[in-house]
C-alpha cells in the first residue's frame, strides 16, 4: 500500500533494520578481511549471543547487564573458536575453512536447541523503552527506535576503535596484508584472536539487542546469515564502511519493497546483490582484486 | 463352488460351509478376512501379538510446541488402549484390552514439519516396522504428503493437526481420516460470532502465512465475513517462519482496519502477535485468531490475549460441559502434569476412533476398517457426539469459539479463555465435493 | 590420469557393480530398510555431480538444491498432469531443464571464485526456493509439493516390468546410479577431467596455458546441475511425491556434509557419506534414543572429520592403500656433455595465419600501463626479430614484470599496441595469445602442485593439441592425437623424463624451474618469454639452465628477463634495458656494458671504465 505515512514508517523501519544488519555484517567483514576466513557460523553467533544475554537477563532482570554479559560471552566464544579450530585452517584451502565454520555453526545451533528446546525465548526491553512513540502521523515501537540508537552507537564505537586506535590500525593493516603485519613483528596470532572475538561480539551484541524485538529460536541465525552475505557482497568484502552502507541499503530494500509486496522483499535483495556482482564485482566500496 | 479337496460340494456342504463362516465371523479375535489378499502391511503387521503405530510429528522447528502436545495425546491413548482404560472404552465401546486383543507398540520420528521428512519417516515405519497405522502432523503440508503416501502404500493414515481445506478437499484419499477442524469450519463458526460481538460492516486486516493452509483459511474467512458486510482493508502474506513481521505489521497498522485477523500458526503466531503489540496494533484493532495454536495464550501472555477471539478444537474448561472431556483432562493432567491443549485432544481422539473402527471391522484388513469408518456411526467424544462423513472422511464435530479473559477474571493460571459458543458441526460443513474431493480406491 | 593396465582401469566400476548387486542381500542385516537404501542411492547420484564440481574442480557450491528441485518438479509435473507417459522420458526432460537452469545460474555465479562464488550459490538456492514456493505454486503445489508421481514401467515387448516400491525400486535406482557412475568416471578420465583438476590447483596458470577456464567451469557446473536434476526426479519417483524441501538450503548443506564425510574427489564419497548420514539419523534417533540431539551428533562428526580426516572415509581408505612416495633419486642434471642428447623437442608450431608478414615477430608500440596514480610502464616501443635471443635487463622497479604481463596479454595496456607476426593482439587475453604461439614461463613457479610432472606437462600439451575449448568429456585422455608424443618430447627436452611420475611437491627447486620452462614449451610457442629463469639457482644449476636455454632457442624466438648480468651478456645477442618504466637503451651486450646511462642507472654514477 503506497501512502506517505506508510512510506515513512517503512523507511524508518529500514533504517533500524539496516543499522542492525550493518553491525552484524561489520563483524563478518572484518573477520574475512583480516583472517581470510568466511565465517559461516556468524548467524549462529548472532543467535548464541542472544541466548547468552537471555540467561543473564533471567538471572539478573537487568537488560543492560544482559547486553554486557551476552557480548562478553561471545568475545570469549569467538576467541576460543579461533584458538582451537580456526587457527589450524589458515593454511588450508578456502573450501576447508568454509566447511569447518559451516560445521561449527550447526554444532552451536544444535547445542542451543539441546539446552533450550525449540521454543522461543524473549527478553523484555527495559521499562523506559517499552511502549510506542508517536512520531507525527506514525506510531512506532519505542524499543525499535532504541535499537536504531544502540546499533548506531555501536557502529560509531567500532569505527572509533578501527580508525582511531593503534590496535584498530593494526587490524586494518592486517586486512590489507596480514603477511606484512607479521613480518613487521606484530604478533599476528593475537591480532587474529582479537579480530575473531570482535567479530563474534558484534554478531552476539546484535543478537541480544534484537531479542526483545524478534524472539529467539535456535534457528534465528539462518536468515541473518544469508542477509549478512548479501550485505557484505553489496558493500564490498573487507570494508567496514562497505558493511555500513550495504547494511543500510539492504535494510531499506527489505522495508520499502514490502510496501508493494512483502513476499518479494527477499528476492529483491538477492536481485540487487546479483546486479552488484555483475556490474561492480568488488562491491560498492570494496577494492578491486580482492578475492 | 468346490471345497479344498476339489470335489464338487453338495448342497449340504454349502450350508455347512456357510454356517461355519457365520460362526467364524461371530467369534471374537478371529480374523474374518483370513482369506483376503495381502495389501499394504496386512497381514504381516498384525500377525503377531502386537501391532505397530508409526508416529511422525514435528519435534524441532516452528511447529515443535504443538507437535509435542499431539504426541502426548497419542501416548496417553496408546497407554489407555493397552490397559483397557474406561475412558477410551467410552469412545470405542468394543475395546477390551489392546486392539483386537493385540497390544500396541509405537515409534516416534521427528519430521520438523517438513513434508519430505514426514514421508521418509512414514515409509520407514511401513517398510521396516510393518506399521498398521501411520499418524501425526501439525502442518497441512505434511498431512497432504502423508495422505498420498498412505494411499500409495495402502496403510491407513490419520492426520494430527491439519488446518487446510485441502486435506479432506482436493487432496483427500481413501486411506486417511481427519478429526480436527479446518479452515472452512473455523471460518463458518467464528465469523457469525465476530459479527455478533464486534458489529457489522467492519474492516479487517489479514496476516496470512504463505502456504495453502493460510490461503484457504483466508478465503474462507473473507467469504463468511462478507455476509456481515465486512471488507478487507489489507491482506499481508508472510513467508512461513519469518522472524520479523515489522514490514507487514506496519502496513496493517496503517491500513485503518478495525479487526486484525492473524492466520499464522505455531511459533509464527506467537511472534507476530508479540510484535503486533510492539506496533500498537493490539490497542487499536481487535485481534482474531481463526485457527488457534496450542499454548498460544501461555506463550504470548494473558495480557495480550485478553479480548482475543479464537476458534479451536478443544479447551479444557469444556470439562464442565462434557463428561468425557472431564475424564480426559484429569487423566492427561495426572500423567503429564499440565492441562491438555487441543493437539493432545486431536491425537487422543484419532487413536480412540481408529481403535473403534478396527473393533467394528473385526479385522486389520484396511478396506474393512475403511468401511467401518465410512459407516459413520455416532461416536461419543470429548466434545459430545460426533460422526465421520463417508464422502470425504472428515469428522463432523463442533467448533469451539472462545475469547481471551482479562487477567483479573482468570480463576487459575491456565484459565485463559472463556468459551463463548460450542457451534455444532453439521451446519459448518461444506458440500462434500465443494473442495474437489475424490477418494481413491480402497484396493 | 595415470594410464593403468587394462583391467585395473575398470576396477572401480566393477566394485560398484558388485556392491550394488549384493547390497539388497547384505544391508538388511545391518539394519538398513529398503527405503533407506533407495534414498542413499539417490543421494549418491546427486553427489556424483557435486563431487565432479567440488571434489575435482574445487568449486564449492551450496546451491545444488536449486537444480535438484528444478529437475524433480519438472518431471513430477509432466507425469502428474499426464503430459508425458514415460517416466524415463519425463526424468530426461527434467534433467535437461535443470541443465538449462545450470547454464543461466552458472553464467552469473561463475563470474566470481572462492567465497564469493559460495555466497552467490547460497543466495541462488534461496531464490529458487522462494520462487517454487510462491509465484510458481500453481505448478509446484507450493509448500505441498506434487504428490502422486508414478513409478516407471518398462515394456520391452516380450517383458513387462512395473517398478514397485521397496526392493523393486532399488534395482531401477541402482541401474541409474551405475550409469551415472560410468559417465562420471569417463569424464574424470577425459581431457576435460584433467583440465578440471588443474583448475582446482592453479586456475590462472591453466588460463595462461591456453585453456578457456571459464568455459570448462561452466561445462562442469551444468553437468553437476544435470546430475542434480536427474536425482531430483528420482526422488519424486521413489517417494511417489515431490517435496518442496528439495529446494531448501538444508538440502544443499546436507549434500555438502555427506560428500565431505564420504570423501571429496572420489566419486564414491557422496554415496558413503549418504549411507553414514541416513544410517546415523535413524540409529541416533531410534535405538540410541538421542531424540532431538541427532543433528548435534552428526554436526560434531562432520567438524571432526573436516579437521582431522580431510579426505573423508573413502579418501582415508584410499590413503591406507596408496603406495608410499618413491625415494628421490639423485637430482638429474641436464646432460651437458652429450650434445646429441639435445632433442628437437616439440617443434614451434606457427598458428598465426600467414599474411606474408616478413617483419619482426613481435612489435610493441607506445606501451603504457598506469595503475591509478602509478605509471608502471611509459611509452615503450620494442621489437624482436624472428629467431633472436633478446635479453631484457633493468634495476628493480624498472617495470619489467608489468611489461611482460602486457606482452602476454595478462593485463591490458592503458595505451599502445602489440603486434605478433604482424597481427594485432592488443587486449586479446592470455589464453588466446598462448594459442597463437606466444607464451611465458614465470618468475615464481606456477605449477600444478598436486599433480605429477607428466600431468603438469599434459595440461599444457592439451591446450596445444585441442585449442582453447573442447568439450570432449567422454573421450579417453590418451586418445587425443599426438598428445603423448608432445608430452614425451617436452619432458625429454627439459630432461625430466626420469622424474615424470613424481608429484611436483617432491621435486628439487631446480627441477621445478625446469618444469616451469617445460610447461611453456609444451605449448609449442614460436615466441617464448622467460621471466627470470635463473632466479634462486645455484651456480651449477645456472650453468645447466643456460645450456637448456641455448638448446631450446633453436627454431624459436626467446626474450629473457634476467638479473644475472654475466649470463645475460653471455647468452643474449641483443639486450634491451628498462629503467623507471621506460626504455633506456638497446644494443649488443658490448654496447650496453659501455653505455653510461646504463651504468648510471645501475650504480647511481658513472664508474671509471
Amino acid at each position: 500500500m503506497l501512502s506517505w505515512p506508510n512510506f515513512f514508517s517503512q523507511f524508518f523501519n529500514g533504517l533500524a533494520l539496516g543499522a542492525l544488519l550493518a553491525l552484524i555484517s561489520s563483524g563478518l567483514t572484518i573477520i574475512y578481511g583480516t583472517l581470510g576466513v568466511l565465517n559461516l557460523a556468524h548467524g549462529a553467533m548472532f543467535m548464541l549471543g542472544g541466548y547468552a544475554g537471555f540467561v543473564a537477563w533471567q538471572h539478573t532482570g537487568s537488560f543492560a547487564l544482559a547486553v554486557l554479559a551476552g557480548s562478553l560471552f561471545m568475545v570469549v566464544v569467538g576467541v576460543l573458536i579461533e584458538r582451537v579450530v580456526i587457527r589450524n585452517f589458515y593454511r588450508r584451502p578456502h573450501e576447508d575453512q568454509i566447511l569447518v565454520t559451516f560445521g561449527i555453526g550447526i554444532v552451536l545451533v544444535e547445542l542451543v536447541r539441546l539446552g533450550f528446546g525449540s521454543d522461543t525465548v524473549s527478553i523484555q526491553p527495559p521499562a523506559w523503552a517499552m511502549g510506542v512513540t508517536p512520531l507525527g502521523f506514525l506510531i512506532y515501537p519505542t524499543y525499535r527506535i532504541v535499537v536504531l540508537g544502540i546499533a548506531a552507537a555501536a557502529l560509531l564505537v567500532l569505527y572509533f576503535v578501527l580508525y582511531r586506535t593503534r590496535i584498530g590500525m593494526i587490524v586494518r593493516a592486517g586486512i590489507e596484508d596480514s603477511g606484512m603485519v607479521d613480518i613487521l613483528g606484530i604478533n599476528v596470532n593475537h591480532v587474529f584472536m582479537l579480530v575473531f572475538g570482535i567479530g563474534a561480539m558484534a554478531a552476539g551484541f546484535a543478537g541480544i539487542v534484537n531479542a526483545p524485538v524478534v524472539a529467539l529460536t535456535p534457528d534465528a541465525g539462518d536468515t541473518i546469515l544469508v542477509e549478512t552475505f548479501v550485505v557484505v557482497v553489496i558493500g564490498g568484502v573487507g570494508s567496514f564502511p562497505g558493511a555500513v552502507l550495504g547494511g543500510l541499503i539492504a535494510g531499506e530494500i527489505l522495508s520499502l519493497t514490502s510496501m508493494v509486496d512483502p513476499s518479494y522483499s527477499e528476492v529483491m535483495l538477492f536481485a540487487v546483490m546479483t546486479l552488484v556482482l555483475v556490474l561492480r564485482p568488488q562491491g560498492l566500496l570494496g577494492q578491486q582484486g580482492r578475492a | 463352488m468346490t471345497d479344498s479337496v476339489g470335489r464338487v460340494s453338495s448342497r449340504r456342504a454349502i450350508i455347512q460351509g456357510a454356517a461355519a463362516g457365520a460362526v467364524a465371523t461371530l467369534l471374537p479375535g478371529t480374523s474374518q478376512a483370513a482369506n483376503e489378499p495381502a495389501i499394504g502391511t496386512y497381514p504381516a503387521g498384525s500377525s503377531g501379538d502386537t501391532v505397530f503405530i508409526g508416529i511422525t510429528i514435528p519435534r524441532t522447528g516452528t511447529y515443535a510446541v504443538p507437535g509435542e502436545d499431539v504426541l502426548k495425546g497419542y501416548q496417553l491413548a496408546i497407554e489407555h488402549l493397552n490397559a483397557g482404560d474406561p475412558l477410551i472404552r467410552m469412545i470405542s465401546p468394543h475395546t477390551s484390552k489392546g486392539v483386537l486383543g493385540k497390544q500396541v507398540t509405537s515409534g516416534v520420528a521427528d519430521s520438523g514439519a517438513k513434508p519430505n521428512d514426514a514421508v521418509q519417516n512414514g515409509s520407514r515405519f511401513i517398510s521396516q516396522n510393518k506399521a498398521v497405522l501411520i499418524t501425526g502432523s501439525v502442518s497441512s503440508a505434511e498431512a497432504v504428503a502423508l495422505n498420498k503416501l498412505a494411499q500409495r502404500e495402502k496403510v491407513i493414515y490419520l492426520p494430527g493437526i491439519s488446518g487446510s481445506n485441502d486435506t479432506t478437499g482436493k487432496d483427500c484419499v481413501r486411506y486417511s481420516f481427519r478429526e480436527c477442524f479446518y479452515g472452512q469450519t473455523a471460518a463458518a463458526a467464528i465469523a457469525p460470532v465476530m459479527v455478533k460481538n464486534i458489529g457489522k460492516n467492519k474492516k479487517a486486516a489479514y496476516l496470512v502465512p504463505d502456504y495453502t493452509y493460510g490461503h484457504t483459511v483466508h478465503q474462507s474467512m473473507e467469504q463468511f465475513l462478507k455476509a456481515g458486510g465486512w471488507t478487507t482493508a489489507t491482506a499481508q502474506v508472510a513467508p512461513l517462519g519469518a522472524p520479523d513481521y515489522s514490514s507487514y505489521l506496519l502496513n496493517i497498522a496503517n491500513s485503518g482496519a478495525d479487526v486484525f485477523i492473524n492466520i499464522n500458526f505455531g511459533n509464527d503466531a506467537v511472534q507476530s502477535i508479540k510484535q503486533a503489540q510492539q506496533f500498537g496494533i493490539l490497542g487499536k484493532q481487535i485481534l482474531s485468531v481463526p485457527y488457534n495454536t496450542p499454548f498460544l495464550a501461555r506463550d504470548v501472555g494473558a495480557d495480550l490475549m485478553a479480548g482475543v477471539y479464537a476458534a479451536t478444537d478443544f479447551w479444557w474448561t469444556l470439562e464442565d460441559r462434557f463428561p468425557l472431556a472431564k475424564q480426559f483432562v484429569a487423566a492427561f493432567e495426572k500423567k503429564f502434569g499440565y492441562k491438555p491443549e487441543w493437539g493432545a485432544n486431536a491425537g487422543y481422539m484419532q487413536l480412540a476412533m481408529w481403535a473403534d473402527a478396527v473393533e467394528r471391522a473385526k479385522s486389520f484388513y484396511p478396506p474393512d476398517i475403511i468401511k467401518a469408518y465410512e459407516a459413520g456411526p455416532e461416536i461419543q467424544s470429548t466434545v459430545g457426539p460426533v460422526r465421520f462423513r463417508g464422502a470425504d472422511h472428515q469428522l463432523i464435530r463442533p467448533v469451539i469459539i472462545e475469547r481471551g479473559k482479562k487477567k483479573a477474571d482468570m480463576k487459575s493460571a491456565d484459565d485463559y479463555y472463556e468459551v463463548l459458543e460450542v457451534v455444532p458441526g453439521e451446519g459448518l460443513m461444506q458440500a462434500p465435493d465443494a473442495f474437489g474431493c475424490s477418494l481413491g480406491p480402497a484396493t | 590420469m595415470r594410464r593403468s593396465a587394462g583391467w585395473r582401469r575398470w576396477w572401480p566400476e566393477a566394485a560398484a557393480a558388485a556392491g550394488l548387486l549384493i547390497a539388497p542381500f547384505v544391508l538388511p542385516f545391518l539394519g538398513f530398510s529398503p527405503d533407506t537404501v533407495n534414498r542413499i542411492v539417490v543421494w549418491g547420484l546427486f553427489g556424483l555431480g557435486f563431487d565432479l564440481l567440488f571434489g575435482y574442480t574445487g568449486l564449492l557450491s551450496f546451491g545444488q538444491s536449486a537444480f535438484f528441485g528444478t529437475g524433480g518438479f519438472i518431471a513430477a509435473y509432466l507425469l502428474t498432469k499426464n503430459l508425458i507417459a514415460s517416466v524415463l522420458l519425463a526424468l530426461c526432460i527434467g534433467t535437461i531443464g535443470a541443465a538449462i537452469a545450470g547454464v543461466l545460474v552458472g553464467l552469473i555465479a561463475l563470474r566470481r571464485t572462492g567465497i564469493y562464488f559460495a555466497m552467490i550459490t547460497v543466495a541462488i538456492a534461496e531464490v529458487f526456493f522462494f520462487v517454487e514456493n510462491s509465484p510458481l505454486s500453481d505448478y509446484t503445489g507450493g509448500e505441498n509439493g506434487i504428490p502422486g508421481v508414478p513409478a516407471p514401467a518398462f515394456d520391452l515387448g516380450f517383458l513387462k516390468f512395473q517398478v514397485g516400491t521397496g526392493w523393486s525400486m532399488y534395482w531401477f535406482l541402482a541401474a541409474c546410479f551405475f550409469v551415472g557412475l560410468v559417465i562420471a568416471r569417463r569424464i574424470v578420465a577425459s581431457p576435460v577431467g584433467a583440465i578440471l583438476v588443474a583448475i582446482r590447483d592453479n586456475p590462472q596458470r591453466v588460463q595462461a596455458l591456453g585453456h578457456s577456464t571459464g568455459a570448462y567451469k561452466l561445462v562442469i557446473f551444468v553437468i553437476a546441475a544435470a546430475y542434480a536434476g536427474f536425482a531430483g526426479g528420482l526422488l519424486g519417483v521413489l517417494q511417489g511425491y515431490m517435496p518442496p524441501d528439495a529446494f531448501t538450503f538444508d538440502t544443499s548443506g546436507q549434500l555438502v556434509i555427506q560428500t565431505v564425510i564420504g570423501g571429496t574427489g572420489t566419486l564414491f564419497g557422496p554415496l558413503a557419506g549418504a549411507a553414514v548420514w541416513l544410517y546415523l539419523r535413524d540409529f541416533l534417533q531410534g535405538p540410541m534414543g538421542l531424540g532431538n540431539a541427532w543433528r548435534l551428533g552428526l554436526g560434531l562428526i562432520f567438524v571432526l572429520l573436516v579437521c582431522f580426516l580431510r579426505r573423508g572415509i573413502i579418501g582415508g581408505i584410499r590413503q591406507l592403500f596408496a603406495r608410499p612416495p618413491a625415494p628421490a633419486p639423485e637430482e638429474t642434471p641436464i646432460a651437458l656433455a652429450a650434445p646429441t642428447l639435445v632433442s628437437v623437442g616439440p617443434a614451434a608450431r606457427r598458428r598465426v595465419p600467414e599474411n606474408g608478414h616478413s617483419g619482426p615477430i613481435l612489435q610493441a608500440q607506445g606501451l603504457t600501463k598506469r595503475y591509478g596514480g602509478l605509471l608502471a610502464n611509459r611509452d615503450i616501443t620494442f621489437s624482436v626479430e624472428e629467431g633472436e635471443l633478446r635479453g631484457v635487463i633493468g634495476p628493480n622497479g624498472a617495470g619489467k614484470s608489468t611489461f611482460f604481463k602486457m606482452l602476454t596479454c595478462e593485463v591490458p595496456p592503458t595505451s599502445g599496441t602489440i603486434r605478433f607476426h604482424g597481427h594485432d593482439i592488443t587486449g586479446r587475453g592470455v589464453a588466446q595469445v598462448c594459442q597463437l604461439g606466444l607464451t611465458k614461463s614465470y618468475q615464481v613457479n606456477q605449477l600444478f602442485v598436486r599433480l605429477t610432472v607428466r600431468q603438469n606437462v599434459t595440461i599444457a600439451a592439451l591446450a596445444e593439441r585441442r585449442g582453447m575449448f573442447k568439450p570432449d568429456l567422454l573421450r579417453g585422455l590418451h586418445r587425443v592425437p599426438g598428445l603423448d608424443v608432445q608430452v614425451e618430447q617436452t619432458l625429454a627436452l627439459v630432461n625430466l623424463s626420469a622424474r615424470a611420475d613424481t608429484p611436483v611437491a617432491e621435486l628439487a627447486y631446480g627441477e621445478k624451474r625446469r618444469l616451469e620452462i617445460g610447461l611453456a614449451l609444451a605449448s609449442s610457442p614460436t615466441l617464448l618469454l622467460l621471466d627470470e629463469p635463473l632466479a634462486g639457482m645455484s651456480p651449477r644449476e645456472r650453468a645447466e639452465t643456460v645450456q637448456l636455454l641455448r638448446n631450446i632457442r633453436r627454431g624459436r624466438t626467446l626474450v629473457i628477463v634476467e638479473h644475472d648480468m654475466d649470463a645475460m651478456f653471455d647468452l643474449a645477442e641483443r639486450i634491451t634495458v628498462l629503467h623507471e618504466g621506460t626504455l633506456l637503451a638497446e644494443g649488443t651486450p658490448a654496447e650496453i656494458q659501455r653505455n653510461s646511462f646504463v651504468q648510471e642507472a645501475y650504480l647511481g654514477g658513472v664508474a671509471a671504465a
